[in-house]
């Protein structure tokens, strides 16, 4: 997984990520939309046949968006562990 | 979050999730299928072919046999300390087929293999790999390694794995008059004709078609249809080579690597800058 800074300023961010796809970017942007501070979040997959997405981040102005970016890794970990949680229990009972 | 094991059978698995969304069901899905590992026959060193099949064409049919896992005793090759093309006794198992047909036509089947672990063998014993007629032999030298459902499809472990929103189901019994054409319309048998009323049989099998709503002869329609955004039905079923509580628990903590990974990556890359 290699990252690549293509923007960078006090409130955007615009990064390519080779090896990661829909799976982890739609999880992502859905999140980092559920933050107040992120006015624009979204992402592309340049070509179907090479795995590299492009990650877009806009804040507005208030936060820098590595954080966001980092707060919304944080939250999708977070429910990944409680998903592994309660799969546990769950299996438990029967 | 909630989750309720609606039903688990032989291979097949249900959950009923609750307070998850879309995208994080998705993720799961997509890991499922496509980044957990199994194991599949991925080389194969004919020794002697003369039946109506070519050599390719058998190797193909191998490849889609799905093999019983053992995912712990195993590496990814590409994770193999091996480094080797050809593999060690930690990342590849071989498996050997040496049949003839002796008198008349005969079909061979997987459970024809042998296996140098006997707990990597074949799911099922049934499946037919190719017709021999008489005095045709097959020989060969099959070798199973791990791998993952996005390099080719026999590496996927499930056959099926969908998610459903949790259909909600209103019937305004002020406004029905049980006339009972939803009954008669509705595919899944969701609905049933109770006395003077309409109630719910069975709430699961329903596909959201609205079906029933369309053919309500009230208006607005006395019964509405529509799905909680938080609560999935899970189902996913197996191809036999991981139970399917393992393949759930394989693609969250696949995906919760994943994850790490892309944290790190960021945290490099932030430290690069400054």
């Amino acid at each position: 997984m290699k990252v690549k800074t293509l923007k960078k300023t006090s409130s955007e961010l615009k990064i390519e990520v080779e090896g990661i796809g829909h799976t982890i970017c739609n999880l992502l942007q859905k999140r980092l939309l559920e933050d107040e501070n992120v006015d624009l979040a979204g992402y592309d997959i340049p070509h179907p046949l090479s795995s590299n997405s492009v990650i877009y981040i806009r804040t507005k102005g208030n936060m820098k968006p590595e954080e966001a970016l980092r707060n919304a890794v944080k939250k999708a970990h977070e429910m990944n562990k409680e998903f592994s949680k309660e799969l546990k229990k769950a299996l438990k009972k029967i | 979050m909630e989750i309720e094991v609606l039903e688990k059978v032989d291979m097949n698995m249900r959950l009923l999730i609750r307070g998850a969304d879309v995208p994080f069901i998705n993720a799961l899905r997509r890991t499922v299928i496509t980044e957990v590992p199994c194991m599949a026959i991925d080389e194969v060193v004919i020794i002697e072919n003369s039946s109506v099949l070519q050599d390719e064409t058998i190797a193909h049919r191998l490849g889609l046999i799905p093999l019983k896992t053992d995912l712990d005793g195993y590496n990814l090759p590409e994770e193999c300390p091996c480094k080797s093309e050809f593999g060690c006794n930690l990342c590849r198992v071989s498996l050997t087929l040496d049949v003839e047909s002796k008198e008349g036509t005969r079909t061979v089947y997987s459970g024809e293999f042998i296996s140098e672990n006997p707990d990597i063998v074949p799911v099922s014993d049934k499946i037919p790999i190719v017709k021999l007629a008489k005095e045709q032999k097959l020989k060969l030298e099959a070798y199973a390694r791990l791998g993952k459902g996005k390099k080719h499809a026999k590496w996927q472990p499930v056959s099926m794995c969908t998610y459903k929103f949790l259909p909600q189901i209103r019937i305004d019994s002020k406004r029905c008059d049980a006339c009972g054409k939803c009954v008669e319309v509705c595919s899944r048998k969701v609905l049933v004709k109770a006395g003077d009323r309409i109630e719910i049989r069975d709430l699961m099998p329903c596909t959201l078609c609205q079906d029933c709503v369309d053919v309500c002869p009230q208006n607005p329609p006395a019964v509405d249809v529509s799905w909680d955004e938080n609560t999935f039905i899970l189902n996913l079923e197996s191809a036999g080579a991981l139970p399917p509580e393992r393949i759930m628990s394989e693609a969250v903590k696949i995906l919760d690597k994943q994850l790490k990974e892309f944290v790190r990556q960021i945290k490099v890359k932030k430290s690069e800058k400054s």
